[in-house]
């Protein structure tokens, strides 16, 4: 077959070596050629299917896009565009594995692109694994964006904070937050949205600063308004939420939400015992109303719950088996009955330590009843929002 | 500067022809003390791998672009042309394989062992060109056949015409097919290691520093080539992997279980109707391609258009979860069924890719079943897809050790070396035990050739001078002794010969009329050592190969077999009786008396 070639090759070893080396640049050259023209190729047909994988995409044919952009990538297997687009396919139709080697080999070659560290983050955050979602979403946060960094930065925190806050992380989310906050333009819509997941952490007070932060700029913004007296509210502080909440519900009459949170705001403050500027005669009357209405409760939820009290009810009653002296209720009962006769004696100066007492038995009573029977309605809610907020209830 | 011109040539002129000296002669006499024809076969080597190394990208190029042509990006399912292409294209390789390519037929693992071992070398550059055109067509239309067994063979062919060319000795030209078959392989697979490993030991056979360092330099050389001109990413994605409980190892016990009967029913498939299509009348050798495509095309419209081609692109979907198991092991099953068409058709084609496809799939498939019964397992179904390559390779190639080299090497992940071995030895074993033939001998052996059985010699039970040694005799002379003395200690004995400690070092023996002879000549003052002339004894050890026992048991009456840490000490004798009655007892050979005397 190449016996020709024995009559070209001239015997000499360098010569033979030289030819060697001529042949394989030759064939270097040659083959270069070959592949630069079949890449070429292959790119235009992967330009064409890629562009059919999204139209199939957006027409909702998941499947088939899907197939589309493996082909696609099969013709030009190391376009970025096409991996990372077909990772967030797999990754949307459930096929996590797939998506994350996809996103993976794409890290490997940038580790520092946003882009595919939020694709590899929301694989993650779908998986439920907290760790590679937190070093991933970092990564895009920190990472490089090709356009609008900020925002894309900060919509991955954002991002990242509902994922924690979804996976009750409470603390982690808070921490998030507050770098957050620290990095916000001014932007009411922003701020807003912030102040929001901060009352998804329980970081109420943060959240109220950024409340009133936008208020400080738009003052009859009714979402703020509203948002700032919520938030007052929830962290129990009753005077501000009134203050608020009055405001947001002349913004808007007719949201029934915010109605209902200034009742129960207005109860809680017309209720509480501990309230400063309010007189003596005031203060006792809160209490015997509270003492008398903790006993109501008890008596309810007993009856509620088919616990026969004794004492409170008429012997021959259905109600049974009695209380046993075990029981929570039974127990409130015997103190709520004891500490009755007391209640005369507030009017009475010199009894400091009385009121606290009756109120801690009240408070126990309602967080008992609570539990047992579920959160109250009216003065008794109000008696169980104070017993929760103590110390903040009159700020 | 070894003198290469004495090595025997059959095509080299005789000394007195004045004609001009052939060129490695004339090459080595050029370059003067430079390098020998050793050295100069590891700078071909090299030359050897960029050259296949090119061949292969081109094959593979041809492959891609003959499936883009004929079928399409997106596997035509429920489509006449699925059906068409792979019949007229099967039609079309079988007119080239009976007219003008008769010898592409087969294994290109045994046609170079056939080289390396029958030829003297010799592949016909044809065969490269004919495995290049008719493989690309047949694997580029869906026929369920593997690039890698052809691209060996080509880089096989190429070298061989290299060394043909250069004329080199005949021993070098021997060995330049496997170097040639080790860097198509290694172009083929992305993997280096596998592929040296994989010529090792199915093809040569055996360890030598000469020939590993050719083998290593073409495989590196051919695995740079491929990567500059297509990249160095590995021909499927890597699937995350974990292993971390021990007892999960017995689930990857199951899998070589699975794939070792598997990997039977493949070989015995393919055992059972090779033979019998090929004797079928020559004229349905036209035909058999075409049938074969024909029941493949139906297999791709039927919705398993995964089984056609090699399969690659599914084999990476299988390791990422994309199956369920019901559809994998039908997968596995399919692919089993449509390679043993192809391969036994008579389609040139590579069986590698095929038997990682079933591994891939089987793997995945008796992960997930596992997996459903035991969610406590942590490997993931790819891990155990990627595990199950293995098993195939190791079950169906019985290629144990590249089994577990390619596996690492392909994933680049060494925390799964523990299972890939349970499973790959659990897989040979099982393949062994079942089909004691492993498929490359069973289909030399139905080709007609008797080639050395690899896996039979690594089997072997190799003899060693401990077998065939008598124990140390009672009486050891030292050289020191008056012959008096000596003759009064051995009067009692029955010894005819006597191993004397030789001062300082070394061995030799005396006779025991010797001894008496020289007593009655009045000698006896003389020492022993007097009596010994000429070199010591050659003494051996006894852990060495019986084979180096005989090249000294002819020239002596005993051999010493001394200890290593003490070559002073005796161990035992041994003497050519000894020798020839142990290769009788253990190989059944007679012992011809007459050679012995």
């Amino acid at each position: 077959m190449i016996k020709w070639l024995d009559k070209l090759i001239p015997r000499s070893a360098i010569v033979v070596l030289v030819l060697l080396t001529a042949g394989a640049m030759v064939g270097f050259a040659v083959v270069g050629h070959l592949v630069t023209r079949y890449n070429a190729n292959q790119r235009a047909r992967g330009r064409k299917l890629y562009a059919q994988g999204v139209a199939d995409l957006n027409s909702g044919n998941a499947d088939r896009a899907l197939e589309d952009f493996r082909a696609a990538l099969t013709s030009d297997p190391n376009n970025s565009q096409y991996q990372l687009t077909l990772g967030r396919a797999l990754r949307d139709t459930g096929r996590l594995d797939e998506a994350q080697s996809y996103l993976e080999s794409l890290w490997q070659r940038a580790p520092e692109s946003g882009t595919i560290n939020l694709a590899l983050a929301r694989v993650a955050a779908r998986r439920g694994s907290l760790v590679d979602a937190l070093r991933y979403y970092h990564n895009a946060i920190y990472g490089i964006w090709p356009s609008d960094a900020d925002v894309n930065r900060r919509n991955a925190q954002i991002e990242l904070i509902e994922f924690l806050l979804q996976k009750s992380a409470l603390a982690q989310a808070r921490s998030e937050l507050l770098a957050l906050a620290a990095s916000l333009p001014h932007d009411s819509g922003l701020e807003l949205r912030t102040a929001e997941l901060m009352v998804q952490a329980q970081d109420y007070d943060d959240a109220l600063a950024e409340y009133e932060r936008v208020l400080r700029s738009d003052r009859g913004n009714a979402a703020a308004l509203a948002g700032a007296g919520e938030t007052a509210y929830r962290a129990g502080r009753y005077r501000t939420a009134q203050r608020y909440l009055q405001s947001a519900v002349n913004a808007n009459p007719h949201d029934s939400n915010l109605r209902d949170l200034l009742a129960s705001t207005n109860e809680v403050l017309q209720t509480n015992p501990f309230a400063h500027r309010i007189s003596d005669a005031e203060r006792n009357r809160r209490l015997a109303a509270a003492f008398e209405g903790a006993g109501q409760r008890l008596i309810s939820c007993a009856q509620q719950r088919g616990i026969d009290l004794g004492t409170v009810n008429p012997p021959g009653s259905s109600l049974s088996p009695p209380a046993s002296p075990a029981s929570p209720l039974a127990a409130l009962e015997s103190r709520w009955l004891a500490t009755k006769p007391d209640i005369r004696r507030l009017r009475y100066a010199g009894e400091n330590d009385l009121p606290d007492v009756i109120m801690d038995l009240v408070f126990s009573i309602e967080q008992q009843t609570a539990q047992d029977c579920g959160e109250p309605q009216g003065a008794n809610r109000a008696l169980l929002l104070i017993a929760r907020n103590r110390d903040t209830a009159d700020q | 500067m070894k003198d290469l011109a004495t090595t025997p040539h059959p095509a080299s002129p005789s000394p007195q022809e004045p004609v001009r000296l052939p060129a490695p002669r004339r090459l080595f006499e050029a370059f003067g003390d430079v390098f020998d024809e050793d050295s100069f076969f590891l700078i071909l080597s090299v030359f050897i791998g960029i050259f296949s190394g090119l061949a292969v990208v081109c094959f593979r190029i041809a492959i891609d672009w003959t499936h883009l042509w004929l079928l399409g990006p997106l596997p035509p399912v429920h489509s006449w042309k699925i059906l068409a292409v792979p019949s007229i294209a099967g039609l079309v390789v079988a007119i080239l394989v009976v007219q003008v390519f008769p010898a592409i037929r087969g294994s290109g693992v045994n046609q170079t062992k056939a080289a390396l071992y029958i030829f003297n070398g010799y592949i016909p550059f044809r065969t490269a060109i004919g495995k290049f055109i008719c493989c690309a067509l047949a694997i580029g239309s869906g026929q369920s056949l593997g690039p890698e067994d052809p691209s060996l063979q080509i880089g096989a062919s190429l070298a061989s015409a290299l060394g043909r060319q250069l004329k080199l000795s005949r021993e070098k030209l021997r060995l330049i097919a496997p170097v040639g078959a080790a860097a198509g392989l290694a172009a083929a697979f992305n993997a280096p290691i596998a592929a040296v490993l994989f010529v090792i030991e199915e093809v040569i056979g055996r360890w030598s520093a000469g020939i590993l360092g050719s083998v290593v330099l073409a495989a590196v050389a051919s695995v740079v080539v491929e990567r500059w001109f297509l990249g160095s990413e590995p021909i499927f994605r890597i699937p995350v992997t974990a292993f971390k409980q021990p007892s999960e190892l017995i689930a990857y016990l199951v899998l070589g279980l699975v794939g070792g009967v598997a990997s039977v029913i493949f070989a015995r498939a393919i055992g059972f109707l090779r033979p019998r299509l090929k004797a079928m009348p020559r004229s349905t050798q036209y035909l058999q391609p075409a049938i074969a495509g024909l029941l493949i095309g139906l297999i791709g419209y039927f919705g398993f258009p995964e089984v056609m081609g090699a399969g690659y692109n599914y084999m990476d979907q299988a390791m990422h979860g994309q199956y369920v198991w019901q559809l994998l092991a039908i997968l596995a099953l399919l692919k089993i069924v449509a390679t043993t068409i192809s391969f036994v058709s008579g389609t040139p084609g590579g069986m590698f890719a095929p038997a990682m496809f079933v591994g891939a799939t089987l793997g995945g498939a008796v992960g997930s079943i596992e997996h459903h019964f035991f969610p406590h397992l942590v490997g993931s179904t790819g891990t155990y897809a990627l595990v199950g390559i293995g098993v195939l390779f190791a079950g169906f190639l019985r290629a144990p050790m590249t089994s577990v080299f390619m596996v690492l090497e392909v994933s680049g992940n060494y925390e799964i070396i523990v299972p890939v071995i349970v499973a790959n030895t659990f897989a040979y074993l099982v393949s062994r035990s079942l089909e004691p033939i492993p498929i490359f001998d069973l289909l030399t052996r139905q080709d007609g050739l008797v080639l050395p059985s690899l896996e039979e010699e690594r089997e072997e039970t190799i003899l060693r001078v401990e077998d065939a040694m008598a124990p140390a005799p009672p009486i050891i002379l030292s050289a020191a002794d008056y012959i008096d003395a000596a003759e009064r200690r051995i009067e009692e004995s029955t010894q005819t010969v006597f191993p004397v400690r030789l001062q300082p070092s070394g061995w030799g023996a005396i006779t025991r009329e010797e001894i008496q002879r020289r007593f009655k000549e009045g000698k006896g003052e003389h020492t022993v050592g007097s009596l010994i002339s000429g070199q010591p004894l050659p003494s051996l050890f006894p852990d060495l190969p019986l084979d180096s026992a005989l090249r000294f048991v002819q020239s002596c009456q005993i051999v010493p077999v001394v200890n290593r840490a003490n070559p002073q000490k005796l161990e035992g004798i041994i003497s050519s009786q000894s020798v020839f009655e142990k290769y009788a007892r253990h190989g059944g050979t007679e012992v011809d008396e007459s050679d012995e005397s």
